[in-house]
């Protein structure tokens, strides 16, 4: 069995109800905090429903610039930068975009529009 | 020894406005609260000077006594860089009384003459957008403020003020932000990318350096339409002078002009007016342009608001902060890195 709403509907409605309820009943820094959780609960809700393709499309990513087999990302982001640490500092194209396109995931759930 | 008031069901504010009355020598009433920090207060207070004319409208900001940040100044020292600012020709928020220890309250208390206007960035770009052609004025107003401000001569700031390594601030500043990032716990490759980047592609140093604000930016300053009818007069006051420093004046014209500081809109000078505007009032008020500069610290202080955040994020996941906001800043980090790349591959034709 599945419950239901999941994870996403769930969240979308929490940024829903405290953006349509809480937010306009509210002023000053309980407002203020009030905006900050429902923009939350979106971002939440967004990497709910896109965070793990994001995710393998960066460790794909990774093990091709790194020439790694490794599939933990938190592992393959220590690897890469430890190698930028020990680098000339000269920006790599390959590296660049590897980097670019990791951020522009990112936004993707943190702030569409954004990248 | 406390930057909160004295408990006091009458008046919460009694010991602060004893202290204030006693510091500026006139009955004085708090009338409300801008903000209430762990480190700073910020009161709207009333200072009635006498019986006949209507009391005078301040801010107040009232220090914990405690605080000690390596690199923030005193609060004598940010009184003394608003008074010589003032002396330069910029628009400010006269001060009116300090004291490292004010009375009563034994805090360090600085007291300036309020500004009325618009502070909060949307709100600002909102009123630009409700009067043609005010986005440049307001952009030529920053050029000529920012020219005054580092005209300014660097023997005359206080001894304390920190001041960055004369012979190369960009590569003084590029270090600095590398022993940021490692303190970082978690690796951040892209910020690791740029600040690589910054310390291989130091700029020409400036001709000599120059007291610079470091947050000359839509939010720091105080803006509203001119007066009577004419067109110029819409940058009131600027404020916020606590991080101001000796060091290479372009960053003051490059930080103005940050994305981050643009809140969406597409208008390069803080999201209110064109970059042309802005260059060319500060070289017609004497200032000297220098693009690799101006780059190169567009580049770097995007780097150090995404370990700003980044170091807020991790405030909070270390226990150290409860912040929601600190929370979210984590989620923000990737902005800044995105933007950073951009102004490195822009540059590079990647």
């Amino acid at each position: 069995m599945i419950d239901e709403p999941n994870a996403e509907q769930l969240l979308t409605a929490m940024a829903q109800t405290l953006a349509d309820t809480v937010v306009p009943a509210c002023t000053g820094a309980p407002q203020h905090a009030a905006r900050v959780v429902a923009n939350l609960c979106r971002i939440l809700a967004r990497e709910s429903a896109a965070g793990a393709h994001h995710q393998e499309a960066t460790v794909a990513d990774l093990q091709a610039l790194l020439g790694s087999s490794v599939a933990d990302l938190p592992a393959l982001i220590a690897q890469l930068d430890a190698s930028l640490a020990d680098g000339d500092g000269v920006p790599d194209e390959q590296t660049f975009r590897t980097l670019h396109a990791n951020a522009a995931r990112r936004l993707d759930i943190a702030k569409p529009g954004y990248a | 020894m406390s930057t909160q008031p004295t408990p006091n069901e009458a008046n919460p504010f009694a010991a602060v406005e004893q202290s204030l009355s006693a510091l500026l020598d006139a009955s004085t009433t708090v009338t409300g609260v801008a903000s209430a920090g762990a480190v700073r207060s910020t009161l709207f207070v009333a200072i009635h000077e006498d019986e006949v004319t209507e009391p005078r409208s301040a801010v107040a900001q009232i220090s914990a006594a405690t605080a000690t940040f390596e690199k923030t100044m005193t609060i004598e020292d940010e009184a003394a860089l608003i008074r010589l600012a003032e002396k330069a020709g910029l628009p400010v928020a006269e001060v009116l009384a300090v004291s490292a220890a004010a009375p009563e309250i034994d805090a360090p208390v600085l007291v300036c003459a309020a500004v009325d206007g618009e502070t909060i960035p949307r709100r600002v770009l909102r009123m630009i957008d409700g009067h043609a052609g005010s986005g440049e004025a307001l952009a030529r107003e920053c050029g000529r403020a920012l020219a005054l401000l580092h005209s300014i001569d660097p023997t005359d700031v206080p001894a304390r003020v920190e001041r960055l390594d004369a012979a190369n601030p960009a590569l003084a500043y590029a270090d600095s932000l590398n022993d940021w990032l490692e303190q970082l716990p978690s690796p951040r490759p892209a910020l690791r990318f740029g600040i690589n980047w910054l310390r291989t592609h130091a700029p020409t140093p400036p001709p000599q350096t120059a007291l610079i604000h470091a947050d000359f930016r839509n939010g720091n300053l105080i803006v509203g339409p001119p007066s009577g009818s004419g067109t110029t007069g819409w940058l009131r006051a600027v404020v916020d002078w606590e991080v101001a420093h000796v060091g290479d004046p372009m960053e003051d014209l490059a930080y103005l002009c940050l994305r981050t500081w643009r809140f969406g809109s597409d208008a390069p000078v803080g999201g209110f007016g064109p970059l042309a505007a802005l260059r060319d009032s500060y070289e017609s008020h004497g200032g000297v342009w220098r693009q690799d500069a101006f780059d190169w610290w567009t580049i770097a202080r995007t780097a150090w608001w995404g370990l700003g955040l980044a170091g807020q994020a991790d405030a909070f996941v270390r226990g150290d902060s409860s912040s929601i906001v600190h929370a979210a800043s984590g989620r923000r980090v990737v902005e800044l890195e995105y933007d950073m790349l951009n102004l490195i591959g822009d540059h590079h034709g990647f």
